[in-house]
């Protein structure tokens, strides 16, 4: 009796475990060995077969669909096979119903969601089947069948079995977009309308474009051109047929003046037209020029944008085919021209434009030239004047030196005049130097200006500071400060005032503090040091690694070059050695613990062993739930709503109220609270 | 049995007894029916249903889209497989359907020539059975939620109707006109029901929470309220006093005998009250689950002992002892909440419906049926194991 009692509860477990097995598996499939084990025990044991049933209505019930998708197909192959079974889940239909058909609208199918609608797919595929073959001995089976398919309406041929407000909002969202479409067609219909009578002109302007520049050879204006051509039919088309008599052929060939009749004549037509644009046609291929402009940028992708919002609309009637005719000619057009070769001139067109620009001077209001004579243009001015700036200072200064003197007191008596600033200007730069200079370019004017434009390079650029502005003079005031020995108003000490120097604020005014960084050099070396895994630390530090202190000079092996170093290297190793000795490595030691049960120490070593083992998952095969929330929106909301986040932000903002209270502290209704 | 027929045979038993112990039996067994199924006519929620008083034959039911169906639920074919056909029907196309939900059916307790229906259309209809066409029509200012003719009057023929105004109307067949007005709740009227024991006697069920019985030949109408604590604690809080739930009263039910009303509110109880004096029995059912908003007809047996009370319970059927309160059953079958379950007395079958537009039929299931039965375990797979042969394949 116990042991009987003993092998049941044996077999209960065992199905429980394979119970659980099955459905947390994950995958696509059940595994096959695993169902055919639970078949065998549920055939075994009727009483076996409540207990699967109770067993797999629990797991049905659990909160991830890819669970109860594999326990929905397990409970369909018992289904099949046990008459209890059946009894049982017939008994139940509504619950299971509601957990895998997603039948009440207050319990929805838990996530993944593709499980979640392979569930619902298989449970609503399921029931019909199940009413055919069993309903007379089950009637709940036709009862589920009626209410899925008549109360929600539940189409079981539509393969991914939708109910109608899914179809219908399927059906809304494409009668929206059809309306959208429609709509973009009509507006696409009316801008057609308007702007192909435009396209039309520009597409007939190019084509007589064309004919001027190009006479077509079965144009009768072009026949009409004179051409010595023209005059000659004969060598145009083949050759004539031979006169049927000998002297008219005799005749022939002495009034045409050849020697024998047996000539073909071969007539090369360049099928590629080459233009050249001269000053006969530029008009006119200026014009062309300008639609195809218009073509390209404007009229093809505007045709282009029709018909993909007729397409896109379904329309194929009489407008789609006008886009298509209109897009064709303007293609045709554009190649036309291409295979024309004009040969143009950007740099023609440019100068083309300049006159143009020259007849738009028409429009400018005349002015009064200037009078008199500006014999002398500052540098800052030129550019205004309309002259190249001076570059050359020595240019300047023979300039100045040569024909400026005469008539500089003249100018410089009036002061509206540019020369007076000009003057002083010069003037208060100091006198003496300007004439060495001038002297000595005078004297040795190329190597001096060479050595000069290098010093002029090396030199720092500096920006204009106080102390420029204060440059070499003495300043009377600086740096004193006047000291009011008494506030009183009117009891004065004797003394006036005081002055005080100070020099720092004098010294401030003639100095400047100049810091210099040096440049940036990247650095060159790596750390080079040995690691566990067999490379070279790769790390670029300047001077010493995070991980592997002070950089050495390391050969190619990680070694170090230095004796005393790797001395030192030596004796580091060892005593790390001596803190854990060899036969302790946690790897063999935790295979150790586990063969014998006893603990040796080994989570010491490595404090990660024990936590891995127990963050472990559970069921390595369903998707992880929780893994799957991780998005973007998730992990900021982590951020934002995190406790010390939302702690802070809170006493901020009570902050900012305080500050509103002392604002208005003595008010007394702020005040109070 | 055995016993109880051979003491019927020596005349040693009430013949009441057998009967009762029997009946008795039959209700306990209660399972939905494998035979017996109801056509299917109704294409929504069906929110009502009556079977005729007179030889429990013709069953009606009223759907919440104005469907009115009439079914014959005898089985004549012989065969144990059978279908309720449905007899007669007021569909969407007939010119008189009610334009929205019928709320309640009722047959005229004395013949099945006539039956009458009301609808949230603000009507009260007669129907002549046999033509399917309307004899006469009430029209209201409100919705009607219920109505209810007396099955043992004699001297009066008064429907109570009662709807979304506070007051109970009293509609004459004689004269088709509304003769009375009762006044007294103070919102709508969920459920109202004629004594069966005493033909001037009608309860009514609020929605203030309050029930009251009525003597419709008092001026001042109104004999009693009734009150959940008996007296003693509402006086302590005028807000409570007489209210017989805390919620919404939605379903009124006299025992068989009309010696006991039993009602069942918003508040999840179903209690049991003295319908003789007002007082509640405080028989303790436990919790009811009932969110309907709308008026729930619930059912008695009739002729058991102990007899027992047919409770809508959300999405299943209870059976409770009347008189004990003892939960015996929970059916479930329904896919959604179910509105209404009627007892066919002659021979103890249930019939329910509910919000998913199935009528399930609950009959007795005295045995099994039987294993050695092999002929018709051979016509029938669906009762076979499909064990696979193999050991291998299981």
């Amino acid at each position: 009796m116990a042991a009987e009692a003993e092998s049941e509860s044996a077999a209960s477990r065992r199905l429980a475990g394979l119970v659980e097995a099955l459905t947390t598996a994950g995958g696509a499939q059940l595994d096959p060995r695993g169902m055919r084990e639970l078949k065998r025990l549920c055939r075994a044991e009727p009483a076996q077969v409540g207990r699967a049933h109770r067993l797999l209505m629990a797991q049905l019930a659990a909160g991830h669909a890819e669970v109860r998708l594999a326990a929905f197909r397990a409970l369909e192959q018992l289904f099949a096979r046990s008459h209890a079974f059946r009894a049982l889940v017939a008994a139940e239909l509504p619950e299971l119903l509601a957990l895998a058909a997603g039948s009440e609208p207050r319990r929805p199918l838990p996530p993944p969601a593709a499980a979640a609608r392979q569930l619902r797919a298989a449970a609503r595929r399921a029931l019909p089947d199940w009413s055919l073959l069993y309903g007379p001995a089950l009637p709940q089976l036709a009862h589920a069948c009626r209410f899925l398919a008549l109360r929600k309406k539940v189409d079981f041929a539509d393969a991914s079995a939708r109910t109608p407000a899914e179809r219908g909002r399927e059906q809304e969202r494409r009668e929206r977009l059809d309306g959208l479409r429609q709509e973009g067609a009509r507006r696409a219909e009316r801008e057609m309308e308007g702007a192909a009578g435009e396209m039309q002109a520009v597409l007939t302007e190019l084509e007589s474009c064309f004919r001027l520049l190009v006479p077509h050879p079965l144009d009768p204006a072009a026949e009409e051109q004179p051409c010595c051509s023209a005059h000659l039919p004969a060598s145009q088309g083949p050759p004539p047929p031979p006169p049927p008599e000998e002297e008219d052929g005799a005749a022939f060939l002495q009034s045409c003046g050849l020697g024998s009749r047996h000539y073909a004549l071969c007539l090369d037509i360049p099928t590629d037209v080459k233009l050249q644009e001269n000053e006969d046609n530029t008009a006119i291929i200026n014009s062309l020029m300008d639609a195809q402009k218009l073509i390209r940028n404007k009229f093809l992708p505007s045709v282009q944008s029709w018909i993909q919002l007729f397409t896109r609309a379904g329309i194929s009637d009489n407008r789609l085919r006008k886009a298509i005719d209109l897009k064709n000619k303007l293609e045709a057009a554009l190649e036309k021209q291409k295979e024309m070769n004009i040969d143009y001139k950007e740099k023609r067109r440019k100068v083309m434009k300049a006159s143009d620009d020259s007849s738009d001077n028409e429009e400018f209001v005349e002015v009064p030239a200037k009078e008199g004579y500006e014999p002398h243009i500052p540098d800052h001015l030129r550019k205004e004047y309309g002259l190249e700036p001076v570059s050359p200072p020595n240019a300047l200064g023979i300039k100045t030196a040569e024909e400026g003197e005469p008539q500089q007191n003249e100018e410089e008596l009036d002061p509206t005049c540019a020369a007076a600033t000009w003057k002083i200007v010069q003037d208060k730069l100091p006198r003496v130097q300007p004439t060495d200079t001038r002297n000595s370019e005078f004297v040795t004017s190329g190597e001096q200006n060479n050595k000069r434009e290098e010093e002029k390079s090396k030199a720092p650029f500096v920006p204009f500071g106080l102390d420029l502005a204060y440059w070499g003079e003495e300043q009377p005031v600086a740096g004193k400060i006047f000291k009011v020995a008494s506030q009183h108003r009117f009891w004065t000490p004797n003394e006036m005032e005081e002055e005080v120097e100070n020099k720092d604020i004098a010294g401030m005014l003639k100095s400047r503090c100049i810091t210099f960084a040096g440049k940036f050099e990247p650095v060159q070396h790596k750390c080079r040091a040995p690691m566990p895994n067999g490379g070279l630390c790769e790390r670029q530090d300047r001077v010493k690694c995070p991980f592997h202190g002070k950089i050495i000079p390391r050969d190619e092996l990680g070694n170090p070059v230095n004796q005393e170093d790797r001395d030192r290297e030596a004796k580091e190793q060892f005593e790390k050695k001596e803190k854990q000795p060899e036969w302790q490595d946690p790897e063999f030691m935790r295979e150790v613990e586990t063969a014998t049960g006893l603990d040796l120490g080994s989570s010491r070593y490595s404090g990660k062993g024990g936590k891995s083992k127990g963050k472990r998952k559970k069921y390595p095969n369903l998707t992880d739930l929780k893994q799957q929330a991780d998005t973007a929106h998730s992990r900021l909301g982590k951020k934002v709503f995190d406790k010390t986040a939302m702690k802070r932000v809170a006493k901020a903002m009570n902050r900012i109220d305080q500050r509103k209270h002392e604002k208005f502290a003595n008010q007394f209704n702020y005040a109070l609270n | 049995m055995l016993g109880f027929i051979s003491a019927r045979q020596a005349g040693l038993d009430d013949p009441l007894r057998l009967r009762r112990a029997e009946s008795t039996r039959r209700v306990l067994s209660l399972e939905l029916s494998k035979d017996k199924d109801v056509e299917r006519i109704h294409g929504s929620g069906i929110t009502t249903l009556d079977i005729e008083p007179v030889e429990g034959r013709y069953m009606l039911s009223g759907g919440s889209d104005g469907v009115i169906v009439l079914y014959d639920l005898e089985n004549c074919s012989g065969k144990p497989c059978y279908t309720c056909k449905a007899v007669g029907s007021v569909g969407r196309r007939h010119p008189d359907v009610h334009k929205f939900s019928v709320e309640t059916v009722q047959w005229y307790p004395h013949d099945t020539g006539m039956f009458t229906s009301s609808s949230f259309d603000k009507t009260l209809k007669i129907w002549d059975t046999n033509t399917l066409q309307p004899a006469d029509e009430f029209n209201f200012e409100g919705t009607v939620y219920s109505h209810h003719m007396s099955p043992i009057a004699t001297k009066h023929c008064l429907i109570a109707v009662g709807t979304k105004s506070p007051k109970v109307q009293l509609c004459d067949l004689k004269s088709g006109s509304c003769s009375h007005i009762l006044q007294g709740h103070k919102q709508e009227i969920l459920a109202v029901s004629w004594s069966p024991r005493y033909e001037y006697i009608l309860a009514t069920a609020s929605a203030d929470s309050r029930v009251k019985l009525w003597d419709v030949r008092r001026a001042s109408a109104c004999l009693i309220t009734l009150d959940q604590h008996n007296m003693e604690k509402s006086k302590a809080s005028s807000e409570a006093a007489y209210t017989a739930h805390h919620g919404r009263v939605n379903g009124l039910c006299f025992t068989s005998d009309g010696l006991h009303l039993l009602t069942i509110g918003t508040d999840d109880r179903m209690r049991l009250w003295n319908s003789s004096n007002g007082e509640n029995t405080l028989v303790n059912y436990g919790k009811v689950c009932n969110e309907s908003r709308k008026g729930l007809k619930f059912a008695v047996s009739c002729g058991c002992s102990p007899e027992f009370v047919f409770v809508p319970y959300s999405n299943t059927i209870a059976i409770y002892t009347i008189y004990s309160g003892d939960l015996i059953t929970m059916l479930r079958g329904h896919y959604s909440s179910v509105d209404c379950c009627v007892f066919q007395p002659h021979f103890q079958e249930l019939y329910s419906s509910g919000k998913d537009g199935n009528i399930l039929v609950w009959v007795p299931c005295l045995r099994e049926p039987e294993p050695d039965d092999s002929s018709e375990k051979g016509l029938n797979p669906a009762y076979e194991d499909a064990w696979s042969s193999s050991d291998s394949e299981g």
